[in-house]
């Protein structure tokens, strides 16, 4: 369902340098890191001087002159390597945490942006992760990984160094090791992330399975197979475990080869260090520090590879984010509109007009970016102010293309809807937005208040406004029933309500906004028998003097309005008033008597 | 932070099976750490007895191995002895540690796994109130997260307190054989270190968990927008969500910043500890060598045992503060490993699904106070078609389900009897295959369509005609109208539906979860408001075709479409927990009551056409 990977962009460099520009506020914070980093490494290499100078010169002379300055100098190396360990991990986590903020921000903003064709080719889901966790991984790598990468490279070139200077052929001899346990730390490196994503891929389908067994519950009772699905869990359970010992045997041989290797380089110190220092050549505190820094180098050498490979993951981050970015969206105002009626971010409200909100299709031919077929072709109509246009059609015959031209969440692929005379295209969307009321058939609350779900549509609105607005459409009772009033909380996504009250409280939110054009998208169709009655009395008065677009399931809603459009497999079959297509006879007509054509029903049922 | 017994029984329950991998694994983390530290030993004795010229200690087991191997003069001229034996020791260390991998992740997986095969099969033997009690995101939660942290602990802490501790002995009586001085100063220090991390983890999780919900926030913040997204377009709100997802953003951030703040604050403080800890050793060995109350080899290895000291200390700290966190989630998972399951009376028989079905004077409430049915009582005569009309919150729905057994009528509460026998004294499971219920909202698996259908098909109650599961489930969807939605996908019937595949309308779905129930073949079929997303020319075909195929079974309709229930033999008009009205159609109608008021509301406008001005509109 989702934007395919195969589509996915290929950026060279690991994509790094896409991420430049969010980088740059945050060039200077990086560079001290960078350098409170290696004053730390330093550190750390300097520390096991001390011991060798205590051995060479304390010790093997017996004597402690001098001893306080070396007490001194070895507490300001201390003091030296906290602050700069503290410095350096506080802003590593700052330029985490501040170029992830960023990435998401940007993101956010960009999504506000794309058309709807772009959330119906991505699920919700896929699209969240880009914002959450790319973001997040992107921010690791610039900060963390990064770090590490630096610790440990410098330790590791500052430590070699070090043992080279002590003695240059036992420092050679470790040298030779070294690209041999890099190769191994690589070849095991490229193993575990399969091996990871292997993992993390069972975990989900685990979790899939318990929600799965959690929210069907009644399902798997009623059904009686339990037994079932309990034995498909075991065996996904299984198959994690099975993964995982064999992810844990790949890094426990890893883990005992390096540090074979790395005992193996003491013992070939030790040996010829031995021989050396025996024989005059080499101090007993030289080698005991060239010891520790042969076995010291080991774990860092891991960590290099681990940096590395983490930019490799990391890449399919940045590629995601970039791609994201990179999207345009299909709907968008040309920067004269944007010069005059602003844009999302910043509405340049004092400019825009009133609306009247007459309509006209003038020769619109339409497909959807992802469809094969025209489903509108060379289409005309003209809606005056104030006229009431009534969808109707089965489930999924494509009743909401209209009125997503309308709102301009689909631009036509040719010709143009004028409003108000003019070019929709020469206004800004959110011009347009702000005068249309829209109440979806599958109706959205955010959490929060009932007031505060009211107020998304008149964010100046009063309690008895809302009120007023509930009232219209009966939704007053949910309120009164409900202990805080105003203030009951609906849950995320509306989710402690029933479906037919979130219908009512967002039809309320768009009566509230007093639109000036009107769309209901079978706005009632979870509401029950005499609610909905209520309601659709209600309706009459509500779309007088607004031009209004009602897409309705049951015809009995749409009898009353001035023209009606018979949608059938995506296209407009048939149009006209309620007694034209009932005298025509066609397709209007057979979906209306369907409906009420209990009397031929039963008589089949008899027979 | 006491554990309590019922929590350890549990922790014991699920490490049964995985016990001897955790002593395995605790054996070879100890066999580890203790080849770790002999390699010190070595190195002490090739630096001192056989570079420097002292004499072989010759009561520790290396200078006994070293006198046997042909003392110091031997070992100077054959260096490489000394070499090969500390490889070997590496070697053996190597495949320790190899063991310890092995076992420590085998054992901990074993564990998880039993763990979350007992939750699920838990789960599914819970009765269904409470699942009702409990949000589904909750108890998710706690089978995900709650496990995860038990195995971390598990796998990371268990595993390595013998060797953690035994490190610590160890390095301190090592210590203690070379200078008890320097022993002194590495104790003393014990206490603080100890606490010092101790602290800082307990610190840091409430902080954690602060971080963790704004996290949260931010996440459902992001997720509203997308799915009301379209609500977001309508009403031209875009700046107001960006502002609301910049507040939410920054705050996370800075909740973020402070917490790792502290964090490098404390991670500093903590090196510092034990750097100056190991400035102090160092200074008082140099004392120690010039007063020649230890060697130059005992110098270097009592700084390597400290050194060995200083982590297992931390890590110990660290440990103590995460069993608290174990002991939450072991206490959370034990929330639902502890719950009551749903049961069978005693000498509970099967049920038969072929003879009446009768309510007698059903009571039903679930709060104890608010009766959602109060003295329901009729009776299905087998083989009849019933329907159930009634609103929003009328129990229609409760009735359903209390026949289902999802819910138990309390002695008090009146009966519901099945050819003659009180539900309660049937196997739940045999009452559940003999009533095949198609639910209002049905919940499909996450698997192909196919699988869905066949899945809940029991073993010689296939529908008639079809002897193969194949033409059973074609047969199925025919009935239920399924067949052109599923050739409509490019893989039919393999086409996977939900996450994973592809989003059935309403309508689809109930009609898939339709077949599944025919497939089933139970002897009564109850179809709880499940046609409501169907058109009504289809529901009409549906139930004509279930009529014709299914004669002989006892058929209940749930519904608040007339055209649905109208031809039933039985009509029964619940309001508000009670029947109000019962009859056929035309004795409903005939009655002018709710029944008829509903009929006219929805077939009303057919008579009262347009004959309103028309606006002047051209097209």
């Amino acid at each position: 369902m989702n934007e395919n990977e195969k589509n996915a962009i290929h950026l060279p460099f690991f994509g790094i340098p896409q991420l430049l520009p969010y980088l740059k506020p945050y060039g200077v914070l990086m560079i001290v890191m960078i350098i409170m980093g290696l004053v730390g490494t330093a550190m750390d290499i300097i520390i096991p001087q001390f011991q060798m100078y205590a051995i060479n010169n304390f010790i093997a002379n017996e004597t402690t002159n001098g001893i306080v300055y070396f007490l001194l100098l070895y507490i300001l190396v201390i003091v030296v390597q906290t602050l700069s360990n503290m410095i350096s991990t506080y802003l590593a986590s700052k330029a985490e945490l501040y170029v992830g903020r960023d990435l998401k921000q940007k993101s956010f903003e960009h999504l506000q942006t794309l058309s709807f064709s772009y959330y119906n080719r991505n699920s919700v889901g896929y699209i969240h992760a880009r914002v959450m966790s790319d973001t997040n991984r992107i921010g690791t790598l610039i900060s963390w990984e990064l770090m590490d990468a630096v610790w440990n490279s410098s330790y590791v070139i500052g430590a070699l160094g070090a043992m080279l200077a002590i003695d240059l052929r036992l420092g050679l001899l470790i040298l030779a090791i070294i690209p041999l346990a890099a190769l191994l730390s690589w070849m095991f490196q490229k193993k575990f992330v399969t091996l990871h994503r292997q993992i993390r891929e069972e975990n989900s389908k685990i979790t899939g399975l318990f929600s799965e067994g959690i929210s069907g519950a009644d399902a798997i009772k009623t059904l009686t197979v339990e037994d079932k699905v309990g034995k498909e869990f075991s065996e996904q359970t299984n198959r994690m475990k099975t993964v995982s010992v064999r992810s844990a045997k790949r890094r426990a041989l890893f883990t005992s080869t390096l540090s074979f290797l790395s005992y193996t380089a003491l013992a070939l110190v030790l040996w010829r260090g031995g021989i050396v220092s025996y024989e005059g050549m080499m101090k007993i505190g030289a080698l005991s520090v060239f010891m520790s820094y042969a076995t010291g180098i080991m774990a860092p050498m891991q960590w290099v590879v681990n940096s590395i490979s983490a930019l490799v993951m990391a890449q399919v981050n940045i590629e995601r984010f970039t791609s994201l970015m990179n999207t345009k969206s299909d709907v968008s105002d040309s920067p004269e509109v944007i010069e005059k009626y602003g844009d999302t971010l910043n509405p340049k409200c004092e400019n825009w007009e009133e609306i009247r909100g007459d309509i006209e299709f003038e020769d619109v031919s339409f497909k959807y970016p992802d469809g094969e077929e025209m489903v509108l072709e060379n289409f005309n109509l003209k809606v005056p102010q104030g006229a009431n246009i009534a969808i109707v059609g089965e489930t999924g015959a494509g009743k909401s293309t209209l009125v997503n031209l309308v709102c301009r969440f689909f631009e036509p692929t040719k010709g143009r809807i004028l409003i108000d005379g003019k070019d929709a295209r020469e206004r800004s969307q959110q011009w347009l937005h702000s005068n249309i009321g829209y109440v979806l058939q599958t109706p959205h609350l955010f959490s929060g208040s009932i007031r505060e779900n009211m107020l998304y549509g008149r964010p100046d609105a009063t309690d008895a406004d809302i009120m007023n607005a509930l009232k219209i459409v009966s939704a007053d009772k949910i309120v009164d029933r409900l202990p805080d009033g105003l203030d009951s909380q609906v849950g995320e996504g509306g989710g402690m309500m029933s479906t037919g009250e979130k219908q009512l409280i967002s039809f309320a939110r768009a009566i509230l906004s007093d639109p000036k054009i009107l769309i209901l998208d079978e706005a009632t169709s979870s509401v029950d028998t005499e609610t909905e009655k209520l309601v659709q009395d209600a309706i009459g008065s509500v779309i007088k003097g607004r031009t209004s677009f009602i897409i309705a399931h049951r015809l009995s809603t749409v009898v009353d309005a001035n023209v009606i459009l018979a949608v059938r497999d995506g296209k407009i079959v048939e149009s006209g008033s309620h007694r034209e297509l009932m005298n025509k006879k066609e397709y209007y007509y057979s979906l209306y008597k369907r409906q009420f054509e209990d009397e031929a029903i039963e008589k089949i049922e008899k027979i | 932070m006491t554990i309590n017994k019922s929590k350890l029984s549990l922790t014991l329950f699920f490490m049964k099976g995985s016990v001897h991998l955790f002593l395995l694994s605790m054996i070879s983390t100890l066999a580890v750490s203790l080849s770790e530290m002999i390699t010190p030993k070595l190195i002490t004795l090739t630096v001192d007895s056989i570079i420097e010229d002292k004499p072989i200690d010759a009561s520790a087991a290396a200078g006994k191995l070293a006198i046997r191997l042909g003392g110091a003069e031997y070992l100077r001229e054959h260096m490489w002895i000394m070499a090969v034996a500390i490889i070997i020791m590496a070697l053996i260390m190597g495949v320790f540690k190899y063991l310890a991998g092995y076992f420590g992740t085998a054992a901990s997986e074993t564990l998880t796994e039993r763990t979350r095969n007992s939750l699920y099969f838990k789960i599914e033997r819970l009765p269904f109130s409470w699942h009702t009690e409990n949000p589904s995101g909750d108890i998710i939660q706690r089978c995900t997260s709650d496990v995860e942290t038990l195995k971390n602990f598990l796998s990371e802490q268990l595993t390595s307190i013998v060797s953690t501790v035994l490190m610590i002995a160890l390095s301190l009586a090592f210590l203690f054989g070379i200078s008890g001085t320097i022993a002194m100063i590495a104790l003393l220090s014990i206490p603080v270190i100890f606490s010092f991390s101790f602290l800082f983890h307990r610190l840091i999780r409430r902080r954690f968990a602060e971080c963790d919900e704004n996290e949260g926030v931010l996440s459902s913040v992001v997720q509203e927008n997308l799915t009301g997204v379209r609500v977001v377009r309508a009403f031209g709100r875009e700046a107001h969500e960006i502002d609301k997802f910049t507040r939410q953003n920054v705050k996370y951030t800075n909740c973020w910043v402070k917490l790792c703040r502290i964090m490098s604050g404390f991670w500093a403080v903590g090196d510092l500890i034990g750097c100056v800890q190991v400035m102090l050793v160092i200074l008082a060995g140099i004392y120690l060598c010039i007063g020649d109350k230890i060697t130059t080899g005992e110098f270097i290895a009592a700084i390597t045992y400290n050194s060995m000291l200083l982590w297992p200390v931390r890590r110990l700290g660290r440990m103590v503060s995460e069993l608290s966190k174990a002991d939450i989630a072991i206490g959370r998972i034990s929330y639902i490993m502890n719950a009551p399951e749903e049961t069978d009376a005693e000498n509970a028989c099967p049920a038969d699904g072929t003879g009446d079905v009768e309510f007698n004077r059903v009571s039903f409430s679930f709060d104890g106070k608010n009766n959602v049915l109060s003295d329901v009582s009729f009776k299905i005569k087998s083989g009849e078609t019933v329907g159930i009309l009634g609103g929003t919150g009328s129990g229609k729905s409760t009735l359903m389900q209390l026949l289902c057994r999802l819910h138990d009528l309390k002695e008090n509460q009146g009966s519901i009897t099945l050819s003659g026998v009180d539900i309660r004294r049937l196997t739940a499971r045999s009452l559940r295959q003999a009533v095949g219920i198609v639910l209002q909202e049905p919940f499909l698996f996450s698997r192909s369509i196919a699988e869905n259908i066949s899945m809940a098909r029991i073993e010689g109650q296939e529908i008639r005609g079809a002897s193969d599961i194949d033409s059973d489930m074609r047969k199925a969807s025919e009935i239920a109208c399924l067949e052109d939605a599923v050739n409509g996908f490019v893989h039919g019937y393999d086409t996977v539906v939900g996450e994973r595949g592809v989003t059935l309308s309403g309508g689809q779905k109930q009609r898939v979860a339709i077949a599944r129930i025919l497939l089933r073949g139970a002897p009564i079929l109850i179809f709880d408001d499940s046609l409501s997303a169907v058109d009504a020319e289809t529901d009409a075909k549906i139930r004509r075709a279930i009529r014709r195929e299914l004669k002989g079974s006892t058929v209940i309709i749930i519904s608040h479409r007339i055209s649905s229930i109208m031809h039933a033999d039985d009509i029964i008009v619940l309001d508000q927990g009670k029947i109000v009205e019962r009859g056929n159609h035309s004795e409903l109608i005939n009655k002018n009551g709710t029944y008829k008021r509903i009929y006219d509301l929805q077939s009303a406008d057919a008579s009262e056409s347009a004959e309103k001005t028309e606006m002047e509109v051209r097209i």
